[in-house]
């Protein structure tokens, strides 16, 4: 059909549409002609994708000159694969209604077996790819870097941005690290022994290019050519690289330094936990390394590696972590720390030294990626609340905006458990956590639901050595056998292989009428990618808040920098975290509007409102005061309703005129003042 | 039944919330929209059944009952097994008067087997007399759809391609212990031209989903007893046969029920065919009916001949095997303000309060919709009409 947005003709590639799409569309439409930035979270399953996907397509066919490029970065493969297949089917849809062959050029970057494009990517009017290749600095300068200034760019599924921002610019040196990268070292050092007898002139060449400094990056800079490399930082840019590390024999000299001084910091007993001065004091004061030739480092070392003409640079891997490393230590005063833990928090007795390099600001890495670009859309189907990602990102959104699901019928049904049938309160908390009759009604609750529910049933837990605690303790009390007389039962571990083995065993158990259950982990692989479509996930249980593991030294830090910086408390930032998590958990089991599941909250801690407040808003409007606080029955009774009314008949003509308009529904009076009230501005 | 273990067990069954039922139907609220819903769906199947199809009349019928450990559930009072049994009682009862010349079996699943209750016969007796028995079932372990269907099966699959071979099946666990996989079994179903149908006591199970869905049944879940029982009249009905199904003349036998008087000379009571096999059940007897084609006696009709295999039936039971293949036109719905007239429905002389009302197109007479329901699924005729006699 075609729409009409604000007076910018829209090809929408589908007969019937959702009001919350038409809202999303207008809202986006707003943030593009302001030229800012915008954060819009709605509920998946209500056709995000070809919302955006629509949109932007007719705004750069409507002002080519405005908007060059659509950049949109999704979070995993099968992901990048449902847009392409949503853009295919639009385009198809313009070429039938325009009756015109098609002059725009789409490209998908999935793997590394794609990855031959350079030229293209530059003409190209629609490029999907993964968020790496935007926000990691070693991929970015590859891939992103000469992307036109006027792009949008959308990252989809953004709820967990903050952490890949983080992820991006932490380091993490272990052992095994210094160790391949002194193979690392010895090689260069060979091969410049060796390039020194055949062809010494190359070297001098080098010298030559590095005296005259890093110039040409300089203008390019300045003239706005490429994407801004955090690890590239602008002083440097206007310096010549330092005698010290000029030459090729004096640079591998000075890693050679770098790399006995690093080594001798992991040869400790106790925790140390310092700033980067602290460490570039301490760099200077031991082996005389200045700060200025380890900004260097990264840039020097690229350097030397093409001169050398070496082929295969992911066999220098871990020599270029420890030069990103120099670089990234003597750049940022701010917004990093390093912890040198001698032993795993878990294992004391096990010596197994590890450098955490750890960056505390997200905003450092997705900084050019604002500055760059014109709109960036942050977007996913659970960002509440909306207000903190501007924070913790450090940007000024245009539009910031929730919406929620229209709905014939209501398929989800969030249920807060906080008692057992014998009035104990239910709580993951750590007071309790060992505590045997809250183990024991969580298996009863579990056991419960297993009889009433059909297919299957996700349960997650707050965290791997908890899950093991409970389904240990639930053997001893023969509560799994109960459970196993009525389902399967299939446990996510830590073992990609082993888990994927059972996420197939478990659809298959759905599939057969066998029925089952799986036990998972919030921050999991299950809980961040897996879908579980209408049989694959009648209900879905939460076992407890899934808060981050606290007393890892690295969180601590970074919550401290929080409270400095942002003014975020630490406890707002812990509870925003775990209700993410929760709400992503819970919301795999809803994937479309014909899709319906139960969420079960089992945790007295959800029903008050500092935590319920935060879950998103379409989940949020459907918890009422008679779901709070439920006892293990009284959820029995009410799912048991629940999945009777849901497997009533459901026809496409029920949703028609509620939550599915024909184009005539939609451009009614009525309706139009209906959708105005479906996005929520904050 | 008696009323002492229902009263016991109510305390200790399920956790009622009976005021939600008294809730105000705001706007959106979840009962409100389940009901229109389903009020749709019930008008939808009163106007869907007209219009001329070809109807499989001749059905042969397998109804698998659960009796696994589920049915032992309060939600159904006293439990699920008694109140299913109950209502398949008046089920087999309306099948047989409203398709006469069908057949009908009862297979039973539990502890991860199926049993044979009673085979496929047209005398709704022993099925109800089987039925009663049942009650005292001990529900046990697990159902298994597979064997329920593969034991179907074995006795469907040498059904004459002009009937319909239909399974019911009343599912009341989630899951089914299945000896291999259920898919190819249902692909056997397919190609056999089997139609199941499935009838869920607790919540939406896939595998029933994908089984109703390829072999062209109807899948249902149950809101309460009141549901259920709607969603059994639903097979009441005949299907419409498949396309495919094969089009014969059947030979068909008219036996005249003979009187003989025990004053008479030439009369000696014999056994009837029907009787032989099974070892109960009534013995001499001095009238009955004789086959036309070999003369075998039978007590009861419609039955298989034993002898020669003649189909007997007689005249009253294809006539009312009739009324489908001529429906009833539906009534025109319209709402209630347009009428100015006497406000009362035609057939029940009670107040139209409901917000529409139904015409009949041919006498123009008017009906609540409660009528409506009533004249389309048992009377299927106009009682105006009928009472006008100028109409046609």
């Amino acid at each position: 059909m075609k729409l009409n947005i604000e007076g910018l003709l829209v090809y929408f590639p589908y007969d019937y549409i959702y009001p919350e799409q038409y809202s999303y569309m207008l809202e986006l439409k707003r943030t593009l002609d302001a030229r800012g930035h915008g954060v819009l979270e709605m509920p998946s399953g209500t056709g995000k994708t070809i919302s955006l996907l629509s949109l932007i397509v007719a705004y750069q066919k409507a002002s080519p000159l405005e908007v060059t490029k659509l950049i949109y970065c999704s979070r995993t493969v099968p992901e990048i694969e449902k847009v392409v297949e949503e853009l295919r089917k639009l385009m198809e849809y313009y070429s039938k209604q325009t009756g015109e062959s098609n002059n725009f050029m789409a490209l998908a970057l999935s793997s590394r077996k794609n990855l031959c494009i350079h030229p293209e990517l530059l003409h190209a009017n629609i490029v999907v790819y993964s968020y790496h290749y935007l926000l990691d600095p070693k991929i970015a300068d590859l891939v992103s870097k000469e992307l036109a200034k006027k792009s949008v760019v959308v990252f989809d599924e953004a709820h967990n941005i903050d952490n890949v921002c983080i992820d991006s610019m932490s380091v993490n040196i272990t052992r095994r690290t210094l160790d391949r990268c002194q193979g690392n070292v010895d090689t260069l050092h060979n091969a410049i022994q060796k390039i020194k007898e055949t062809d010494a002139e190359k070297l001098k060449m080098e010298y030559r290019r590095l005296v005259e400094g890093l110039k040409e990056a300089n203008v390019a800079r300045e003239t706005d050519v490429y994407l801004a490399n955090p690890v590239l930082p602008d002083e440097i840019l206007k310096e010549a690289v330092p005698g010290t590390i000029r030459t090729a024999e004096h640079f591998v000299g000075f890693l050679k330094r770098f790399l006995e001084y690093l080594k001798s910091r992991l040869r400790v007993h106790h925790v140390v936990q310092e700033s980067t001065p602290q460490f570039l004091k301490d760099i200077f004061d031991k082996v005389c390394i200045d700060r200025k030739p380890l900004r260097f480092c990264s840039e020097r070392l690229q350097s030397l590696l093409r001169t050398l003409e070496i082929a295969d640079i992911a066999d220098f891997s871990a020599v270029t972590l420890i030069s990103n490393f120099a670089t990234l230590v003597s750049t940022y005063s701010q917004g990093f720390t390093i912890i040198i833990e001698p032993f795993e928090d878990r294992t004391p007795t096990i010596a197994n030294p590890v450098l955490h390099f750890s960056c505390m600001d997200p905003s450092i890495a997705i900084k050019p990626v604002f500055q760059r670009f014109q709109s960036v859309i942050i977007t996913s189907g659970t960002l509440s609340p909306l207000d903190i990602y501007p924070r913790i990102l450090d940007f000024r959104p245009v539009t910031m905006a929730s919406f929620t699901m229209t709905l014939a019928r209501t398929c989800l049904c969030p249920l807060i458990v906080g008692r057992g049938n014998d009035q104990v309160a239910l709580s993951s908390k750590f007071e309790t956590r060992e505590d045997f009759a809250v183990i024991r009604n969580y298996g009863n609750l579990l056991l419960e639901m297993s009889a009433i529910v059909p297919d299957g049933i996700v349960a997650f837990f707050t965290s791997y050595v908890y899950m093991e605690n409970i389904v240990a303790s639930w053997y001893e009390q023969g509560i799994l056998e109960n459970i196993q007389r009525n389902k399967l039962i299939f446990i996510e571990t830590p073992d990609a292989a082993e888990t994927s083995m059972a996420l197939e065993k478990y659809q298959e158990a759905c599939e057969n009428g066998r029925g089952a259950i799986l036990l998972s982990v919030a921050r999991g692989k299950v809980s961040e990618g897996i879908d579980f479509v209408h049989h694959f996930g009648r209900a879905v249980i939460m076992f407890g808040v899934p808060y981050v593991y606290t007393q890892s030294r690295i969180l601590k830090a970074r919550l401290e920098y929080l409270r400095d910086q942002f003014q975020i408390r630490e406890n707002d930032f812990l509870t925003f975290d775990a209700m993410r998590h929760a709400a992503q958990c819970v919301g795999r089991v809803i994937r479309g509007k014909t899709d319906y599941g139960i969420m079960i909250f089992a945790d007295k801690r959800y029903a008050r409102a500092d935590k319920r407040g935060k879950l998103p808003r379409w989940i949020q409007e459907h918890i009422n005061d008679g779901s709070l606080n439920l006892t293990v029955d009284e959820t029995v009774q009410l799912s048991k309703h629940f999945l009777r009314q849901m497997a009533q008949p459901f026809r496409q003509e029920d949703q028609l005129g509620l939550s599915l308009l024909t184009l005539e529904q939609l451009e009614s009076e009525e309706m139009l003042k209906k959708i105005s009230q479906i996005a929520h501005q904050t | 039944m008696d009323e002492e273990p229902e009263r016991t067990k109510r305390w200790e069954g399920g956790y009622e919330r009976t005021w939600e039922v008294l809730k105000e139907d705001e706007s959106g609220s979840l009962k409100a929209t389940v009901e229109e819903i389903l009020f749709q769906s019930k008008r939808k199947r009163v106007t869907e059944s007209h219009g001329q199809v070809r109807l499989g009349m001749m059905r042969h019928l397998h109804v698998v009952i659960d009796c696994s450990r589920t049915m032992d559930d309060h939600d159904l009072k006293p439990n699920r097994l008694t109140a299913s049994l109950k209502l398949l009682e008046t089920f087999v009862e309306d099948y047989f008067d409203q398709n006469p010349i069908s057949q009908l079996g009862l297979i039973t699943t539990k502890n991860k087997r199926a049993e044979k209750l009673t085979d496929l016969a047209g005398n709704p007796k022993k099925h109800i007399v089987a039925l009663k028995k049942a009650v005292d079932t001990v529900c046990i372990g697990e159902p298994s759809l597979y064997n329920s269907l593969h034991l179907a099966i074995q006795t469907l699959k040498h059904m004459p391609g002009h009937t319909s071979r239909e399974i019911l099946v009343i599912l009341s666990s989630l899951t089914t212990c299945d000896p291999a996989n259920i898919c190819e079994l249902i692909k056997t179903l397919k190609s056999l031209k089997v139609r199941v149908s499935v009838i869920g006591l607790s919540a939406e199970v896939r595998v029933c989903t994908v089984l109703t869905r390829e072999t062209g049944g109807s899948y249902h879940v149950i809101l309460d007893e009141s549901h259920f029982k709607e969603l059994l009249m639903l097979h009441v009905k005949p299907p419409p046969a498949s396309s495919s199904s094969e089009c014969s003349l059947i030979r068909m036998g008219f036996p005249q029920h003979t009187v003989a008087y025990l004053s008479d000379q030439d009369a000696k009571p014999s056994f009837s065919m029907a009787h032989l096999d099974s070892s109960g059940g009534a013995g001499l007897s001095l009238g009955g009916y004789f086959c036309p084609q070999c003369h075998a006696k039978y007590t009861e009709l419609p039955v298989e001949c034993k002898v020669c295999g003649l189909t007997l039936v007689s005249a009253p039971h294809l006539a009312r095997s009739f009324h489908h293949l001529f429906p009833l036109q539906a009534f025109t719905e319209s709402p209630a303000e347009g009428l100015h007239v006497d406000r009362f429905c035609q057939a029940c002389q009670g107040e139209l309060k409901d917000k529409s009302i139904f015409t009949c197109p041919i006498c123009g007479g008017v009906f609540c919709s409660e009528c409506d329901l009533f004249i389309h699924d048992s009377l299927h005729c106009c009682p105006c009409c009928i009472h006008n006699p100028s109409n046609p």
